[in-house]
């Protein structure tokens, strides 16, 4: 089931002669359960083709379809709504709501969607359980670190029935043992169903991904076949052992 | 995750998170208040002193006037028969039968020796109606035929207290109480039982009944009836006390717009970070309305207490100044609900404005933290000059003071609605001024720019402050200029003026006090008179001679002249130095008034019944253009002689002159003791004085205006520029880590602060004089002709340089958002 | 890699068989460098031939026989922990001098060759990661050696985003004031002043 398809997207910034093309015809589609990395230098579009796959920016030209439904008939609630119900965010470094605590920003999404605050509550706990971060639910955001802000931020990113994990850079400030971690969580959402879109210039982290798109001048330059599995890589001379 | 919720409510699914959503988003918005509290604690103060000092005002202007129908009580008659009715008793047994239920006062003048008189008061302080007349301070109500309670001012008067015995006209009577009549505490009366005065001045007769049952009745001879009046004061102060809260709100709201956008701004992230969770339009909007009313219900919370208890604290004080108890809780408690329905409002107004704009700006720009492009100016300019203008025509033909008073209000609300409106556009004119500063101040002009409306809303509030008081100044000077109507001072604080009697110029001729039955001739006048400068320790008396002349100025109403004309007699002259050669031959009058002899279309009235003319009458006798000569050793108080009629004049005129006072003047001010002394010597004699009023003057109004408009504004200037730099926190870290030091800070503040403060002293004053411009088109010369220079000085470069000199002063520590940025 | 050196480390926590040397050793490097049985016994002889090793003289050459380290060996394996490796010479790198190569090749696209190579790269670290991935929790060996080889090629990724950054740059320079062949000789000298 393909969960994001971008269809001949363009985005074009200004007018005339300092117009800049952000996106130049992007198609891209991505599966329930797959983990697909965007990779590019700064200034080659991949921000841009995050907002607009989820429904923060419209499109110049092209079409997005979220689970099926194109965006562009849909009016600005309907997006908010799109976004309460199917769509996660996790930004670089500034996710969670000073003035909540971690349980309660990760059940915003489901309190704003009208669900009862002590069962939202009770999802976002469930959601944090899963991901390990129960012992920091009634923390204050300026309480926790920061992996365990972007951690807790996917945890939030998931909770409901989430179809759609848009990541740009999650691991931006941290560590690498705390990115690591940041993406071992994206993964093991996306092998419950969720289809996952990272956005980064950072090779070891698209390397967690499935498939690793090139972005280049707004363009899809290349992207990665499908991994032939780990193997490969110790086949040569470990025969016996293994 | 994707399995812990399968369930969602089927009644969500079309809407956009309803009740459940509103509430998260108002808790968010809550614990925010809590956090960040500190930052709208001046939005908080002023609506917190808006409401109580509204409360305050209120209460005072609904209680300090006297009770509407004192002396009825509960009773819905009056009737008052003079003591020397014949029949008396029988009178009163008559009544007493048609209408059933009466209550009987009856009230004997007593001597008391002084200007202040007593009576003799027979009244049961049970009666039917008279009982909110009366009631017990200490001691018990006279019940036997030999005890009286006394008010405290006839106990003081005659120096009793409870226990003493008191001879009085014959009797002696036992001090058992002291009593006072709660709607008029300053009465001096001496209560007894009932049937105890014998002589009655008159008797007060109280009882119900309806109109055709008294129109049918036939009263005793010389007996007056009166029913209570229904009309409460108009206009009501309470109203008039909610109207100045009104005009206060409105400039609150505006910084509170200000600092609303600011917080806006601040939490532009996050409110973004909430769109892209899926917060619709309206969530976002709520959270800063929410965050609004919050504000609006704790300041006025906050301020209802403070006004309360400041209300029960002042009570006692206003019971004695006002004369009457006062009833703590009777409050105009519909003013003061809506007066505090109003600051929430206000607030909650305030925040729509930042609320909408922040919903407007895309989420993607709002995750960045980026503000929303300002709007064209000439777009914002068109709706402000309009208004300025169509203000201003309202002004101009609404009729000045005789017009209609909404025509003034709407084209005064106009005007600086207009004037206000034009804010942002005076920040845009900021851009072009700075493109060649230095790249400090350049900086700081910029991001006024940038920000324009939060700077805007700050300018506006400046501007308005300003506004204030520049009118209060120039109708202040204006009036003090005016050389017919002199305003200002009375008399210096050294001089007494003492009127022999039925010459106050102020009331007129003035029923004498007890002892003034009898005509004083006027030697005994006079020495008393010399008894009062012998007391004061002087000999440095003018006597005062008095005309039947004046001055007028043909065919205008408003400019009367006022005060009283003098003889210019040889001791006159002699007192304030003039020798007779100095007056030029001809010449009629002589004045210390600046600008009187410049006047034109001026006449001579004259006439022996000058003053005593009724409106009826013949016209009075008229010279045209007389010949006026200033002097300026002649006293410039307005109850001074600084007009007086030359000898000539009185002659070509035949006039008479009389007897107008005499001017005492003293080596050092007067003494309350002094006065006191002297007026009660005058009083023996029936003869008045006049002392330097304490009632502040037109000029002293004026300078406390302008120092408290400059106190408002630069409070508000403080608290904007601290708002705005405090903002741009982060990019100040980035300058000092490029190596701007403390100075650059300095300007930075100084400049900004410098920039606010003159646009909005500039913006102030100009819609000021439009305002009065338009509104005195008739007599322009006589009124913004007299510029008010100090209070202009002092407010377009004293402001600025204040705010400027402030900002550099206070932008030396680093702020903490400096040290410690925040976490989002 | 030094397979005498991971031999005489393992031979310093007590004598082992030489079976049991190739185990040890694969499961400590997380079996990122596999290590035949024959490698294994010339280096153990060669030890032996230096005096850093001792064998058991009884036993016949194969599995069995096992092996002890000497005290000359300890001293060598000491003095190896605190060297450090020759990393002054830049290695000729393959890659480095196929771009270059290619800059002065006509008709050929660089910045089709450098993503060829990164696409390349990258699905080896795909590969990479997921064992990494797949590791256990308690495992400390396997992902420490897997990074090693993660932070390599992303290095080499680097560079060819550094070069594709180059290339750009190069490309909106103005034609006349840069030509190539007047640019590396620059470059060179620069270089060399540095130095």
């Amino acid at each position: 089931m393909t969960t994001l398809e971008l269809r001949g997207v363009s985005k074009v910034y200004g007018e005339g002669p300092t117009a800049v093309h952000a996106l130049r015809g992007i198609d891209l589609s991505v599966q329930a359960g797959a983990l697909v990395a965007v990779m590019g230098p700064s200034g080659s579009g991949k921000s841009t083709l995050l907002t607009i796959a989820g429904s923060l920016e419209d499109p110049t030209d092209g079409e997005v379809l979220v689970g099926g439904t194109t965006l562009s008939n849909m009016s600005r609630n309907a997006k908010a709504r799109l976004r309460r119900r199917s769509i996660g965010y996790v930004f670089q470094d500034y996710n969670l709501l000073a003035g909540l605590t971690a349980a309660e920003n990760v059940a915003l999404p489901l309190e704003l969607d009208g669900i009862g605050a002590r069962k939202a509550r009770a999802a976002g706990m469930a959601a944090l359980e899963e991901l390990g971060l129960a012992d920091r639910a009634s923390r204050f955001p300026d309480e926790l670190s920061g992996g365990e802000r972007q951690r807790v931020a996917i945890a939030r990113a998931v909770v409901g029935e989430r179809r759609l994990l848009l990541a740009d850079e999650p691991s931006g400030a941290l560590d690498s043992a705390n990115g690591d971690a940041v993406m071992r969580l994206m993964r093991t959402a996306c092998q419950r169903g969720v289809a996952g879109v990272v956005v980064t210039h950072d090779a070891q982290l698209a390397s967690w991904a499935d498939r690793v798109v090139f972005l280049r001048d707004g363009r899809v330059a290349d992207q990665t076949a499908p991994p032939p599995g780990p193997e490969s890589l110790l086949a040569p001379s470990t025969g016996q052992g293994q | 995750m994707s399995t812990s919720l399968r369930e969602r409510p089927a009644t969500a699914s079309a809407g956009n998170g309803g009740v459940p959503a509103r509430r998260a988003v108002i808790r968010w918005a809550w614990r925010l208040f809590r956090r960040e509290w500190r930052q709208q604690l001046l939005v908080l103060a002023l609506l917190a002193v808006a409401v109580a000092v509204t409360i305050l005002g209120t209460a005072i202007a609904i209680n300090t006037p006297p009770p509407l129908n004192p002396g009825f009580g509960t009773a819905n008659h009056l009737l008052s028969i003079p003591g020397t009715d014949p029949h008396l008793a029988a009178d009163i047994a008559a009544i007493k039968q048609r209408f059933g239920t009466i209550d009987v006062i009856e009230n004997q003048s007593i001597a008391t020796g002084t200007v202040n008189g007593a009576e003799l008061q027979a009244q049961d302080p049970s009666g039917p109606y008279g009982r909110p007349m009366l009631s017990l301070v200490a001691g018990r109500y006279p019940t036997g035929r030999s005890e009286v309670a006394l008010s405290s001012s006839a106990a003081s008067t005659f120096n009793l207290r409870i226990g003493d015995l008191w001879h009085q006209d014959g009797r002696a009577w036992r001090i058992v109480g002291l009593v006072e009549n709660p709607q008029s505490l300053l009465d001096a009366f001496a209560l007894v039982a009932p049937g105890q005065v014998s002589a009655p001045t008159q008797v007060t007769i109280l009882f119900d009944a309806t109109h055709a049952s008294v129109a049918s009745f036939h009263f005793p001879s010389g007996a007056n009836i009166e029913i209570p009046s229904s009309s409460p004061p108009n206009p009501n102060p309470a109203i008039v006390v909610l109207a100045i809260a009104t005009l206060g709100l409105i400039f609150i709201g505006l910084v509170a717009v200000a600092g609303f956008t600011v917080m806006a701004q601040r939490r532009l992230r996050a409110l973004g970070m909430l769109g892209a969770l899926g917060a619709t339009d309206r969530n976002i909007r709520l959270v800063l309305v929410a965050n609004g009313a919050v504000v609006g219900i704790f300041a006025t919370l906050i301020g209802a207490a403070v006004g309360f208890l400041a209300w029960i604290g002042y009570v006692p004080h206003l019971e004695t100044s006002a004369g009457h108890r006062i009833d703590a809780l009777k409050l105009p408690w519909w003013a003061i609900g809506t007066a505090m329905v109003l600051a929430i409002v206000t607030a909650i107004v305030a925040a729509r404005r930042p609320a909408h704009a922040v919903a407007r700006i895309p989420v993607v720009a709002a995750l960045s933290g980026r503000p929303a492009a300002p709007k064209a100016v000439h777009r914002r300019a068109l709706p402000g000059l309009i208004l300025v203008a169509v203000g201003a025509c309202i002004l101009a033909f609404a009729g000045g003071w005789a017009g209609s008073p909404l025509m003034l209000l709407v084209g005064l609300v106009a005007t600086t609605v207009g004037g206000l409106l034009l804010a942002p556009v005076c920040i845009a004119g900021l851009a072009v001024v700075g493109q060649h500063a230095p790249i400090a101040v350049r900086l700081a002009l910029r991001d006024l720019v940038r920000y324009r409306a939060r700077s805007g809303a700050a300018l506006a509030a400046i501007s308005f402050a300003i506004l204030l008081t520049m009118l209060i100044c120039i109708i202040a000077t204006a009036r003090y200029a005016n050389a017919l109507d002199l305003t200002g001072i009375n008399l210096p604080s050294n001089q007494l003026v003492f009127y022999p009697p039925g010459n106050n110029p102020d009331s007129g001729p003035r029923p004498g006090g007890p002892g003034a039955d009898a005509q004083k001739t006027p030697a005994e006048i006079q020495a008393r008179e010399n008894a009062v400068a012998a007391s004061l320790g002087t000999h440095d008396v003018l006597a005062l001679d008095a005309a039947d002349a004046t001055l007028s100025q043909a065919g205008t109403r408003a400019n009367n002249f006022s005060g009283a004309v003098y003889v210019a007699t040889p001791a006159l002259l002699r007192h304030f130095g003039i020798k007779p050669s100095q007056i030029d031959p001809g010449t009629d009058f002589l004045t210390s008034r600046v600008g009187l002899a410049a006047e034109p279309r001026m006449q001579i009235l004259y006439g022996n019944d000058l003053f005593d003319r009724g409106p009826g009458g013949p016209s009075p006798s008229v010279v045209d253009n007389p010949k006026i000569q200033t002097f300026s050793n002649l006293d410039a108080g307005t109850s001074d002689p600084n007009t007086v009629i030359t000898m000539h004049a009185l002659r070509t005129l035949k006039l008479q002159s009389s007897l107008g006072g005499w001017l005492i003047q003293t080596a050092r001010p007067l003494t309350a003791l002094q006065i006191n002394d002297a007026r009660q010597m005058a009083v023996g004699v029936g003869a008045t004085i006049e002392t330097k009023s304490s009632q502040p003057s037109l000029a002293q109004l004026r300078d406390w205006s302008t120092a408290a408009g400059l106190l408002l504004a630069l409070g508000v200037l403080a608290m904007t520029v601290g708002l705005i730099r405090s903002e741009t926190g982060s990019e100040l870290r980035t300058l000092t880590a490029t190596g701007a030091g403390s100075t650059t800070r300095r300007t930075i503040t100084g400049a900004t602060a410098g920039a606010l403060a003159l646009l909005g002293a500039l913006l102030g004053t100009a819609i000021a004089y439009i305002v009065t411009i338009a509104w005195y088109r008739s007599s322009l010369g006589s009124t913004v002709g007299h510029v008010p220079v100090q209070a202009l000085v002092a407010i377009i470069v004293g402001l600025p340089l204040i705010g400027t000199i402030g900002g550099w002063l206070f932008a030396g520590r680093e702020p903490p958002v400096i040290a410690r940025q925040p976490l989002e | 890699m030094s397979v005498r050196h991971a031999l005489l480390a393992l031979l310093s926590e007590g004598p082992k068989y030489g079976l049991q040397l190739r185990e040890e050793f694969e499961a400590r490097t997380g079996e990122v460098w596999p290590l035949n049985v024959g490698q294994v016994y010339t280096t153990l002889q060669r030890l032996e031939r230096d005096g850093l090793v001792e064998s058991d003289d009884a036993a016949e050459d194969g599995p069995q026989k096992g092996f002890r380290i000497t005290a000359g060996g300890e001293q060598e394996l000491a003095s190896w922990l605190r060297t450090p490796p020759d990393l002054s010479s830049p290695p000729r790198d393959e890659l480095v001098i196929k771009v270059l190569v290619a800059l002065r090749l006509p008709g050929v696209d660089v910045h089709d060759i450098v993503q060829a190579h990164r696409r390349y790269l990258v699905e080896l670290m795909q590969q990479w990661t997921r064992i990494k991935q797949d590791a256990a929790d308690h495992d400390l060996g396997l992902p420490l050696a897997v990074d090693a080889e993660l932070f390599r090629l992303d290095s080499v990724i680097r560079w060819l985003d550094a070069a594709d950054g180059y290339l750009n740059r190069a490309a909106t320079w103005p034609p006349a004031a840069a030509p190539a062949a007047s640019s590396l000789p620059k470059l060179r000298r620069r270089a060399g002043v540095r130095r």
